[in-house]
């Protein structure tokens, strides 16, 4: 049986991980662009704030690929998925032949349109090669200037000022993480990143750079201009498909796959970033760029592509962020668009600092907001995940002493 | 192997397991010395109540496999196969609360420990007392619970016990079950008061 399998992240490395021991004969060939070992993408942003070094990045041993008997093709980009040959072209043009494929390449910066973006000093921050290059540039660097208050966008702010720079941050919506937070929990991290002296302008975007080699100055849309000798484009993710074949495997914003993580191509896989998967909470198609479920997916979608029929249960947005001494827990859907569906309950208390917030459908919980006190959030989780019906009393949930033993039968 | 089982039925509320747990994991592993400690220790089991007040220990199921150890952004979390433990490193951890969205029982809590100077915040849960197991004791929460809310031991025999007083609490002239009248007498007791409180 031969594997191949696109991108090394996390998605990738846990694909591998459950095929090898299910199939010990089978080659597997991992594609990746990055020569990077196996590493914590979501750790970037603790190298650029300071907080760790790039040498703790990899998530796996430099033996990752000899260890699991893998044919690493690294530094090389697919170009091309020939679906009826089972054969991926690399931009070398090296061919290999697939009986089953992971399509697991993740997903790539959203790009902008301005001018003067080729000026030195301008990065995204998806790979860790861009923290390197934003590192090197620190030294003389003094204002930085970001584009987007999405996670991405928020955490090269919040590093950004980790380092002592100052920092403007534009924004479209009124708060950052609007996909990630409801309004309440938006303003408040807003007050934390302002009160320790972050730059927010809202409803602003960017026209041009300019400046001689580097960049010195943005050219805002109200006409106005921004001194900058650094800036960090953080406008969300795509998933990477350009080199998806639209007329063979069907695609949405991401690549669709079905309950086993399959294409509408059999023996053609996706899992990760660049996968369009089945929301629970909001009974759609949607594209859950984390972590966790790129490991899961991942995982299932190799034990699958290696002979056994698992199940995924479908995937969950949530998230957890942490800033200054404030913790933010999000999960589901936070901010429901109808009334008539959905009923949100919440309750705040200034003297601890917590505002916690539930949304049902019926008497099911989709979605959960908890700013401080965040322990309980996997029970909460699990309930969107499990879609378990709510017997007790909803308020229950709002309790910071709500435990996982208010739900067992007496 | 043998483990910690927990029976709920039998908890009191008392908390002495969570000092106890503290003390275990403190630098001294002495409940009086460890409360001048700093950073303070801090339990890995957690004593919380239900609707009706009872009591209830609830601490990591080191369950198999692992939520949170799938979750975890820098691969922290690990399963120490030799006593099945699930485990995290503190030198690895990032302090990210990845696991806190992971764990379906809400055990995991996040502060800092005695390592390396004990600055470094952590996600901290049960680890079955390893340390202690090394020296042939038994787990701190176990050892000083009184009311046999917390045993370690087999999990065979464990369940063989609870089989047996199910069987014999159906059989005809059966004296009941083990649990005794105290435990559900208390019970009566906290769940009358929180109606009449509500009555009110
Ligand atoms: C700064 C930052 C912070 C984050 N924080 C969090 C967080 O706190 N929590 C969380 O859950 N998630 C976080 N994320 C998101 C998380 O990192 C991603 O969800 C996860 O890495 C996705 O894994 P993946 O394997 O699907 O894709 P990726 O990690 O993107 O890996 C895909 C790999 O495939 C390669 N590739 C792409 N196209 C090709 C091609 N054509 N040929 C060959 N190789 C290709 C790419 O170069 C890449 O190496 C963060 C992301 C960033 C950037």
């Amino acid at each position: 049986m031969e594997y191949v399998i696109i991108g090394n992240g996390i998605a990738g490395v846990s694909a591998a991980e459950s095929i090898r021991p299910i199939d010990r004969e089978g080659r597997i060939t991992m594609i990746g662009d990055e020569t990077f070992p196996p590493y914590c993408r979501p750790m970037i942003s603790m190298v650029l704030e300071g907080a760790v070094g790039s040498d703790r990045l990899p998530i796996r041993g430099a033996d990752f690929y000899e260890r699991l008997d893998i044919r690493p093709l690294l530094g090389a980009r697919v170009s091309e998925i020939d679906v009826d040959g089972k054969t991926v072209i690399t931009e070398k043009g090296e061919a290999v032949s697939f009986d089953r494929l992971l399509i697991a390449s993740g997903a790539d910066p959203r790009p902008i349109k301005a001018e003067g973006l080729d000026l030195k000093n301008i990065f995204f921050m998806r790979t860790e090669a861009h923290v390197r290059g934003m590192e090197r540039a620190l030294p003389d660097v003094r204002r930085a200037l970001v584009l987007g208050g999405g996670l991405v966008g928020f955490k090269a702010a919040y590093g950004l000022m980790c380092r002592g720079i100052e920092v403007t941050l534009l924004i479209r919506s009124g708060h950052p993480l609007s996909m990630q937070a409801d309004a309440a929990a938006g303003k408040m991290i807003l007050e934390k990143l302002t009160g320790r002296g972050l730059d927010v302008r809202t409803g602003l975007a960017v026209t041009a750079f300019s400046g001689k080699g580097r960049v010195r100055q943005a050219h805002l849309t109200d006409g106005s201009e921004l001194p900058c000798d650094l800036a960090v484009i953080g406008k969300g993710v795509l998933p990477s498909r350009s080199f998806i074949p639209r007329d063979h495997i069907d695609l949405d914003l991401g690549v669709l796959v079905d309950d086993y993580l399959e294409t509408n191509v059999s023996g053609i896989f996706a899992a990760g970033d660049v996968a369009e998967t089945t929301d629970i909470a909001r009974r759609s198609r949607w594209v859950n760029a984390i972590w966790p479920e790129a490991e899961a997916q991942g995982r299932i979608a190799g034990m699958n592509m290696a002979g056994q029929k698992i199940r995924y249960g479908g995937s969950l947005s949530r998230n957890v962020i942490r800033i200054f001494d404030t913790d933010i827990l999000t999960a589901g859907i936070v901010t429901p668009e109808s009334d008539a569906v959905y009923t949100a309950i919440q309750s705040k208390d200034p003297l601890y600092g917590t505002y916690r917030k539930m949304v049902f459908r019926e008497d099911r919980l989709v979605g959960a907001v908890l700013v401080n006190r965040i322990e309980q959030g996997g029970v909460l989780t699990a309930l969107i995940r499990s879609q378990m019906p709510i017997t007790i009393e909803k308020e229950r949930l709002l309790d910071p002493l709500f435990n996982v033993k208010m739900l067992m039968k007496q | 192997m043998k483990q910690i089982m927990i029976h709920p039925e039998r908890c009191v509320g008392c908390m002495q397991c969570m000092a106890a747990c503290a003390a275990a994991h403190s630098r001294s592993g002495h409940l009086f010395a460890a409360t001048l400690e700093s950073p303070l220790p801090k339990p890995r089991i957690h004593v919380g109540s239900g609707l009706w007040e009872e009591g209830f220990p609830n601490r990591c199921r080191h369950c198999d496999p692992a939520p949170c150890l799938f979750a975890c952004l820098p691969g922290a979390i690990f399963r120490d196969e030799k006593t099945n433990t699930v485990r995290v490193d503190p030198d690895r951890c990032i302090n990210c609360a990845s696991c806190a969205m992971a764990c379906p029982f809400g055990v995991i809590r996040y502060h800092a420990v005695p390592f390396r100077g004990g600055k470094k915040v952590v996600a901290v849960k049960c680890d079955n007392c390893i340390e202690r197991q090394g020296r042939g004791e038994i787990p701190a929460c176990v050892e000083v619970c009184k009311s046999g809310a917390l045993t370690f031991e087999e999990s065979g025999e464990a369940m063989k016990r609870k089989t047996d007083a199910v069987s014999r609490s159906v059989s005809a002239g059966a004296e009941g079950t083990e649990l005794p009248e105290g435990f559900s007498l208390l019970r009566a007791i906290k769940k009358a008061r929180l109606q009449l409180q509500e009555r009110r």
